[in-house]
């Protein structure tokens, strides 16, 4: 939601990128070869390295975080009370570099919630998709948002 | 397929990784992986003016790091599920147990299927995060 890009990929798409996949296979300590080795890939019959399963976070580097943050508005949401209340994924086959997925956005669930000191939390459950080149769906999202009344003390 | 995981695979069977004393190096390069710069991560000015003691990891961090546990164990190419809940948050000098604990196994589609549930657990026995995640084979 932070660090807006110097220019945003239009249409918007998130291309599956070799050099971003060693990079963020790095960043979450996953050694694994099929992440960072293309010959190690090949050899297990892939078309090339495999996108690591959360990868698809990279979107924030092409996608415009005001847009992003006026859609939270648009929901009645207060972004100073928001927290990441979970985030799933269903994989329809693996991701591998050199594709380019488009995001599609889905459908957008909100409900109210008591929680466990008393106070109403919203819950907004936001469910979206990625499409490969072919149109096919490759993987299903939902990101769970949820607004406390006030500051959370953890 | 020849021999693979799923083949021996049973309920209860259990797969940790550990990651001692993170750091807030590992909140930056997660930063430029993912392109998450909310400043809370890594300004430390900014995370002390929102009242934080200091900065903390993105949960998404945690959560990367605790999708490695399906995929070492199962394969790169087999995560056909995985999810989490946000807990509380990860602080620098965390000790952390990332663990999957087999809950299910069972054939869909004539597939050997596995559900695990997933946790990061800090030095404090906190649940950073919780998870699930449903792996299976598969071949290009």
């Amino acid at each position: 939601m932070f660090g807006p890009p110097v220019a945003v990929i239009s249409p918007a798409g998130l291309p599956v990128e070799r050099g971003k996949i060693h990079e963020f296979a790095c960043s979450v300590y996953d050694d694994d070869p099929l992440y960072h080795d293309l010959d190690a890939a090949k050899a297990a019959g892939l078309p090339s390295v495999v996108a690591p399963v959360t990868f698809t976070s990279t979107q924030a580097l092409f996608s415009d975080p005001m847009a992003e943050m006026s859609a939270l508005g648009d929901l009645e949401l207060n972004l100073m009370f928001i927290l990441h209340g979970g985030q799933e994924y269903e994989f329809e086959r693996p991701i591998f570099a050199g594709e380019v997925l488009t995001p599609h956005a889905g459908e957008i669930k909100v409900y109210t919630k008591k929680g466990r000191r008393g106070g109403l939390m919203k819950f907004v459950e936001i469910d979206s998709h990625f499409t490969d080149e072919k149109g096919e769906i490759v993987l299903r999202l939902k990101n769970t948002l949820i607004q406390t009344q006030g500051v959370v003390e953890k | 397929m020849s021999e693979s995981i799923f083949d021996s695979i049973k309920e209860g069977d259990e797969y940790t990784i550990e990651h001692s004393n993170f750091s807030r190096t590992d909140f930056v390069k997660y930063a430029g992986a993912s392109g998450d710069f909310n400043p809370i991560h890594h300004d430390e000015t900014f995370a002390k003016m929102s009242g934080n003691e200091t900065v903390f990891g993105q949960g998404m961090l945690t959560a990367g790091m605790l999708s490695v546990v399906p995929s070492k164990w199962f394969g790169a190419t087999s995560v056909k599920k995985f999810g989490v809940r946000f807990k509380t948050r990860l602080w620098p000098g965390d000790n952390v147990v990332f663990k999957g604990v087999v809950s299910k196994v069972y054939t869909d589609k004539d597939l050997v299927h596995v559900d695990l549930d997933l946790t990061a657990v800090n030095q404090k026995d906190e649940v950073l995060i919780s998870g699930f995640a449903t792996c299976r084979p598969w071949a290009p």
